[in-house]
């Protein structure tokens, strides 16, 4: 490939990365949407075990044990948002990946030799579920804290246990009410997945630091990776518009945006 | 008569503040009790406090032989057996009217799909409900809701049902709807205990009345005698308001 010479012009310059070089940006973007998306979904699935435990109430009535086991939990679970949202993700995925390569535990899934994902996607995809979790159990406590306190009433009138309550009426109806909420942190890893570079993650960022590097010219590449960022994130904003909206959301007033914390 | 439910020396504190002072209360098998008094009285408070959504701070609640307060009773197998039903009908958001009345009997009582329905079918349409079934709480007006609700409560086949002026938030047109389905209830040898506001119904349908004021019952007597004979001052006065603003 380096027997092409790239332009000396801006403009030339970056039509001719995009013409010469297009299937690594392509491979960027598929890893970073892979990475995004997988990492929020199973994010949201950490935040939906994590959140009741993190929401457990004592009661009088508990026995001692449950009660250790309650504090135990509430404990463990606040120290593991507060960390996770506390640290920079870069910090975590570095302490992540060297700590894993120096037990020597290889992260690579093997499923049967259909599908093969690499060791480094498998960290990538883990870091975000990890980080992204933390921000979702806090959307989702607050979104439980806002439902109507007489629908655990009724449901404890009835006689469900807490957790039953919990699970079939409460946490859908909050679940509902924070999807643009969950949306926005979908977004916010389209572009925050790019710290993952530092580790060697065949994301947009790596893989446009990787052009760059062959001819030493670095604006037009990180040019080539903003618009397409941008134009990730703004498609996914309207699509998760576009969802919500079906769902009937529409008397919420915070859609997704591509805003961070 | 069989006695149900037995209230004594119920005490019931908010912070520093004592809302229900040394209640007692004997409820019998297939009795209509009506808990009327001025607003603040902690009529809704007491009911609350029968299946402990409120948890009260001493006294003994015995239902069927069990007291409710004790550390070691079973609540949610207790729960069961005493509907209740809310002045903002709490009919749950995420689920149609069908399924608010299916789902108690599914998860708690584990019946089975297909039974559980035919039982939700029937108190629909007693209600007068059935050509709502796949509507969500929020297109219901608030006497449907109230409908369904009970029909909810009821799909439990609890002991007692517990009514927290269920009749509040309804439109004065709607009442009479929810009031006729109490009063089928009552008809059938239900035990009902109702906080209400309605001196109508409470004279006709109880069988009891309970006089509140200041978290304390001043009387409880056969509504003969407290419409008419009322030994307190403060029921007198209560009365005399009450029946004056209609």
């Amino acid at each position: 490939m380096l027997t092409k010479i790239m332009p000396q012009g801006f403009i030339e310059g970056i039509i001719f990365l995009i013409k010469e070089y297009y299937p690594l940006f392509l491979d960027g973007i598929k890893y970073t949407v892979i990475i995004s998306l997988t990492g929020t979904l199973l994010g949201l699935l950490l935040a939906l075990i994590i959140t009741p435990i993190k929401t457990a109430t004592i009661s009088k009535r508990d026995r001692i044990m449950l009660i250790i086991f309650k504090r135990c939990g509430i404990c463990l679970a606040t120290l593991y948002v507060e960390i996770l949202r506390g640290t920079p993700m870069m910090v975590q995925a570095v302490i992540f990946y060297y700590g894993l390569r120096g037990m020597g535990i290889d992260m690579s899934i093997n499923f049967f030799g259909i599908l093969y994902i690499p060791g480094i996607i498998v960290s990538g995809i883990t870091i975000v579920s990890v980080n992204t979790s933390a921000y979702i159990i806090e959307v989702l406590r607050g979104s439980i804290n806002a439902i109507d306190k007489g629908q655990m009433e009724a449901a404890r009138s009835l006689g469900m246990t807490k957790l039953q309550a919990l699970l079939k009426i409460i946490i859908p109806q909050a679940l509902r009410n924070c999807i643009p909420a969950i949306g926005n942190e979908f977004v916010i890893n389209i572009k925050d997945t790019s710290v993952l570079s530092v580790i060697a993650v065949t994301e947009l960022f790596y893989m446009t630091k990787r052009i760059n590097s062959i001819y030493y010219r670095q604006t037009e590449g990180f040019i080539i990776a903003a618009i397409i960022y941008l134009i990730l994130t703004f498609t996914t904003t309207r699509l998760l518009y576009w969802i919500s909206n079906k769902l009937g959301n529409r008397k919420q007033l915070t859609y997704p945006t591509s805003q961070s914390y | 008569m069989e006695t149900i439910l037995e209230i004594k020396h119920l005490n019931k504190r908010f912070g520093n503040k004592l809302v229900l002072k040394d209640l007692n209360l004997t409820v019998k098998k297939g009795e209509v009790v009506c808990i009327i008094g001025p607003s603040g009285s902690g009529k809704s408070t007491f009911l609350r406090c029968l299946n402990l959504l409120e948890e009260p701070n001493s006294g003994e609640i015995i239902f069927e032989g069990h007291n409710l307060i004790a550390k070691s009773a079973d609540l949610d197998r207790l729960r069961m057996k005493m509907g209740m039903v809310f002045q903002n009908f709490n009919l749950f958001n995420n689920l149609n009217v069908l399924n608010n009345c299916i789902i108690g009997q599914t998860k708690v009582l584990k019946r089975k799909k297909t039974e559980a329905i035919k039982i939700a079918l029937e108190l629909l349409k007693q209600v007068g409900m059935e050509a709502y079934i796949n509507e969500t709480a929020s297109n219901l007006s608030g006497g449907q809701k109230q409908r369904v609700a009970i029909s909810r409560a009821l799909a439990m086949n609890p002991k007692i049902m517990l009514f927290d002026e269920p009749t509040s938030a309804l439109d004065p047109e709607m009442i009479g709807d929810v009031l006729n389905v109490m009063r089928n209830l009552a008809s059938t040898g239900l035990t009902l205990i109702v906080v209400t506001h309605e001196m109508d119904f409470a004279k006709e349908v109880a069988n009891t009345i309970v006089f509140m004021d200041q978290g304390q019952i001043l009387e409880t007597n056969n509504p003969e005698v407290i419409f008419n004979n009322p030994k307190h001052q403060r029921t007198k006065t209560f009365l005399k308001r009450v029946i004056e603003k209609k």
